[in-house]
């Protein structure tokens, strides 16, 4: 992938997201997070966080001392040097959660993927999953890649509220919602898994880089 | 969710800008002073009296100990700030006193206060401005006026000209609207985008999800979701739909980032403004 790719866009006053590319690939999030990493160390003026996504990353900016257009051309400045090379052997922690299939979408989604509901749950367990990013709410980590018989696209109405500890998919993506929040994914199980607490020293259970198992809860 | 009038209701008592006020939605209440206290309410417009007498929006106030300040109801807008000289003393969580109910931490116990809680302030700075000092007019947020400025979103280009003119219609605030998000009633956008991977989004970000309705981000904002970001809030807006209440209408104006930046720096040289304004009323009082 050529560097003439890299878009910038404006998020508001205060944040500027670059587009590294269109389709998301273990290439292309492999050099946003290397772009990330570079940004952080880069020691850029008025920066004040650096969100990496699937396809993007956006910084986040005191817009009170620098203008969208001087922000954005030294973000995209560092982020022409990022390396696409997937870091390579395994540095992330392994993660097992206990999974109660008993969420409120487990038939729908059994219908939708014209799969039976054990079927569903087989091949949820089967995998082991990567935490790709980390975003949303405090503690909720982007898990991938899912099985393609179960690949759906996000609720078309999202849910006003969804519960804390609910075991949901959408896209290529599963995750665990770790706090009660509105949600478009579908819900297919719950844990009691915490996996957010402010007061632990680290307050996510997942980083990005780990992995993660699903088990069957009895 | 009104900045403004976070920093404004802090600047008519001497507080650091940031400190910890009462964020006060719905209905009536009271509250006793147990000590001397320099006071301001601002944001929504409220009736109400502190010992006896009608309270004054966006004015300094003096309560005596044993004085009670009492919120009979909110008249316009949704979100009441109430500032406390020495601000209000929590723990910082996450570097912040704010209290995150979605995630039951932050503030006191992470919960809405309670009937019987009481509330410890930190020591005042002593440079509350007399009472009786106000905030002059015209720097405030046209909140009556329910116009809100937009700039184009990372997502701006993937929406045709006819849903663009369609943001640009009347929207009312539908009562599904929270600290996380308000969802707007109205005309439905055209919309045709396929699912995208989540990226970054922030308060003030307008996403269009597949039925075409908008929802406006809040300040308990998702970090990052999937929806499209058609447009964002101009922040020196963002407390003017902030408290717009359901049922309110909101009509958007499209702006360039480049606008939309130099209304933030307006909006935050008008609070120095009130700011100094308020020292200088300290020092000829």
């Amino acid at each position: 992938m050529t560097t003439s790719t890299l878009e910038a866009h404006p998020l508001g006053d205060s944040a500027v997201t670059i587009r590294f590319g269109t389709e998301r690939s273990p290439a292309l999030l492999a050099r946003i997070h290397s772009a990330a990493a570079l940004l952080a160390a880069a020691n850029v003026d008025a920066l004040d966080d650096i969100v990496p996504t699937y396809l993007s990353l956006t910084v986040f900016y005191d817009c009170l001392r620098r203008g969208y257009k001087d922000m954005s051309a030294e973000i995209v400045g560092v982020c022409e040097s990022a390396s696409s090379t997937p870091v390579t052997g395994t540095t992330g922690r392994e993660h097992v959660i206990p999974a109660r299939y008993d969420g409120v979408d487990l038939y729908a989604v059994a219908e939708l993927t014209r799969l039976s509901v054990d079927e569903v749950i087989n091949r949820h367990t089967a995998r082991i999953y990567r935490v790709d990013i980390l975003g949303f709410v405090p503690g909720f980590a982007y898990l991938s890649e899912l099985d393609e018989a179960l690949v759906l696209p996000r609720r078309e109405e999202p849910r006003a509220r969804v519960s804390a500890g609910s075991i949901a998919i959408a896209g290529v993506q599963t995750a665990v919602y770790p706090l009660a929040t509105p949600g478009g994914w579908h819900i297919i199980g719950t844990t009691d898994t915490v996996m957010f607490d402010p007061n632990r020293a680290e307050p996510a259970l997942l980083r990005a880089g780990d992995t993660v198992r699903f088990e069957r809860a009895k | 969710m009104d900045s403004f009038a976070l920093a404004a209701a802090n600047a008519l008592v001497g507080n650091a800008l940031n400190a910890a006020v009462l964020e006060w939605a719905l209905g009536g209440g009271t509250l006793r002073f147990d000590s001397e206290c320099t006071v301001a309410l601002a944001g929504a417009r409220a009736s109400g009296t502190l010992g006896g007498a009608a309270v004054a929006p966006l004015t300094t106030l003096r309560a005596a100990k044993g004085d009670e300040l009492t919120v009979d109801h909110l008249d316009s807008g949704r979100f009441l700030y109430i500032a406390l000289s020495g601000g209000i003393d929590v723990p910082i969580v996450l570097h912040s006193r704010s209290t995150y109910l979605p995630g039951r931490f932050g503030g006191l116990d992470g919960r809405m206060l309670r009937h019987g809680d009481n509330l410890r302030l930190g020591e005042a700075a002593g440079t509350a401005p007399p009472p009786g000092f106000h905030v002059p007019a015209d720097l405030l947020p046209a909140y009556a006026t329910g116009v809100v400025h937009i700039s184009p979103g990372p997502q701006s280009d993937l929406f045709a000209d006819d849903a663009w003119r369609t943001i640009l219609e009347e929207f009312r605030v539908s009562s599904a609207s929270d600290r996380t998000g308000y969802r707007l009633e109205g005309p439905a956008l055209e919309t045709s985008i396929p699912a995208l991977p989540s990226d970054a989004g922030c308060p003030g970000a307008i996403q269009i999800p597949g039925d075409g309705k908008p929802i406006a981000l809040m300040a308990d904002a998702p970090t990052v979701g999937g929806y499209p970001k058609m447009a964002v809030v101009s922040e020196a807006d963002l407390p003017i739909l902030a408290q717009r209440q359901p049922g309110e209408t909101v009509r958007f104006e499209l702006i360039s980032i480049e606008q939309s930046q130099r209304a933030a720096r307006k909006r935050a040289s008008d609070l120095h403004t009130i700011r100094h304004l308020a020292e200088s009323s300290l020092r000829r009082a």
